[in-house]
């Protein structure tokens, strides 16, 4: 019971770290990522490379991690200007039709160069015992990770002039205007910090279970899901919402299986728009 | 004294519909000017168009000396034109003292002495100063916008109808502070429908209907003038 409970928090950590990127991108650049589980898994297949290639695990890691910044910063310099360019709803569909493609090229070029490449990263330690309890370390480890990135997260948008200026153009994109921010620069930063992040996920993934390359559109599902509960533009709402979805996702994966799970997942989605459109947590960022 | 900002001949359109007409005026450095107008005459699209929020189609905005038409709304606050809507735009889940923090962001190293300026200048924001501008009442929250664009450091300030859904009394403070402000040296545009306070507290006006301006001179005249008095004042 415990152990379920544990497994689904840590499960569900990793999940608002993907959909802390949807709510930031959706936040600041009005566009929803439909490839944001393909970002995770660029990070993750490059670790997996990074590892194949000999390079040091941990530094594997963070070099994975990188490359899904950079395959962000690319994406949003290149891809999305045309979504950037026009407004309102018109971005939102193009920035759907744009990520949705883009997930599609992604998911077919993993396919067909590294169809057989997954990462797994086992740790020394296999599991330790906390008061009776057996934990898995490497559930511990990705706990940790994610608490650790979401707390980093918090301080940089509460503390720094960035961070400010990062929830000031959530809340109101023509108000930091009149304040003299130029929305566009800042926008940039965000889908490579997102990007980052959804590379995170996708180690911590490979280090809870395992991630392969066709995982895209599962993380991004569940991730679009958590982001929609959580409100799609709060982010303490991600994380919570996250969390209580990982642990639904666990009780239900264990009492009624996977397929009803999803199914569970989404009727939650609806019920929480239906009850709260604005999310959870509304008006809190 | 020349003119520290001025518009030649422009016009602004949504669409087809041209909004402001051939629209000339100059505002010189310290001086007070109103834009007044019924609702609808398109003061605040002549504001947005200065602003750089909307592209005017013919015509130019001219600021000290050169063309600011153009230029994105960011980039004209870093020069000094900094505009404050009738909307407002404050960031609702976000303290006073952050959205003032905020205004600062093109001139962040004078932000601590800009604060105590603002602070000295609107007490009420220092006894709010740790509370969501979302919760402020109508009246804070105007303080707080016009307090947001004085962080900047403008040279001239773009008031948007400051007295939009305040209490008289509310209105009376905001002109007292203006007033001190443009004593200070501040340069002030200012679009308003309360018509007896703008032209009180500036120096000349334009009138503006139709998107066109059909009256200008010195604020005081104005005020005096038979036909102003009948169409905005109410006055037989």
């Amino acid at each position: 019971m415990i152990a379920i409970l544990f497994d689904g928090i840590v499960q569900g950590l990793q999940l608002s770290l993907m959909a802390v990127g949807i709510t930031l991108i959706f936040g600041l650049g009005g566009v929803l990522n439909l490839a944001h589980g393909q970002f995770a898994v660029v990070g993750g297949i490059a670790t997996a490379l990074f590892v194949e290639a000999g390079v040091n695990p941990l530094l594997a890691c963070a070099l994975g991690i990188l490359s899904a910044g950079v395959f962000g910063l690319l994406v949003d310099r290149t891809l999305l200007l045309p979504a950037y360019r026009s407004a309102g709803e018109e971005r939102l569909l193009l920035g759907l039709l744009i990520t949705l493609g883009l997930s599609f090229v992604v998911n077919g070029y993993l396919d067909y160069k590294h169809a057989n490449i997954s990462l797994t990263l086992n740790l020394p330690t296999p599991s330790f015992e906390v008061a009776g309890v057996t934990i898995r370390t490497a559930s511990a480890v990705a706990a940790f990770i994610a608490i650790l990135a979401f707390a980093l997260l918090f301080a940089f948008l509460k503390g720094t002039l960035l961070g400010k200026v990062i929830r000031s153009i959530i809340q109101n994109e023509v108000g930091a205007g009149l304040c003299g921010i130029n929305p566009g620069r800042i926008r940039t930063l965000i889908v490579t910090l997102s990007a980052m992040l959804a590379g995170l996920g996708g180690v911590a993934q490979g280090l809870f279970s395992s991630l392969g390359t066709e995982m895209g559109n599962e993380l991004t599902s569940f991730a679009l899901i958590v982001a929609v509960v959580g409100g799609v533009r709060s982010i303490n709402g991600t994380l919570a919402a996250g969390v209580l979805l990982g642990i639904v996702n666990a009780f239900a994966s264990y009492y009624v299986g996977a397929y009803l799970t999803l199914i569970i997942l989404l009727g939650t989605a609806v019920f929480t728009i239906l009850l709260r459109p604005e999310g959870l947590f509304a008006h809190r960022t | 004294m020349s003119a520290l900002i001025g518009a030649e001949e422009v016009e602004v359109a949504y669409g087809d519909m041209p909004v402001v007409r051939d629209v000339s005026l100059e505002v010189r450095q310290g001086e007070a000017v109103a834009v007044i107008g019924p609702n609808g005459a398109g003061k605040t699209t002549l504001f947005k168009a200065i602003a750089g929020m909307l592209s005017p189609r013919r015509g130019r905005i001219l600021y000290e000396g050169a063309r600011v038409d153009g230029l994105r709304h960011y980039e004209i606050v870093k020069r000094g034109i900094v505009y404050v809507p009738a909307e407002r735009e404050l960031f609702p889940q976000m303290t006073v003292l952050e959205n003032l923090e905020l205004g600062a962001y093109t001139n962040y190293n004078s932000r601590a002495e800009r604060l105590q300026f603002v602070l000295h200048v609107f007490p009420r924001l220092e006894e709010r100063k740790r509370q969501m501008a979302g919760t402020l009442s109508g009246g804070e929250q105007q303080m707080l916008a016009v307090g947001r664009g004085l962080m900047a450091k403008p040279k001239i300030l773009l008031l948007d109808e400051p007295s939009t859904g305040l209490a008289p009394l509310f209105v009376s403070e905001m002109y007292r502070q203006l007033s001190r402000l443009k004593s200070e040296g501040l340069t002030i545009l200012l679009a308003e429908q309360q018509i007896p306070h703008a032209l009180a507290f500036t120096e000349r006006a334009y009138v503006l209907e139709n998107g066109a301006i059909r009256l200008s001179g010195n604020s005081k005249d104005l005020l005096g003038d038979p036909e102003i008095q009948r169409t905005y004042l109410g006055m037989a």
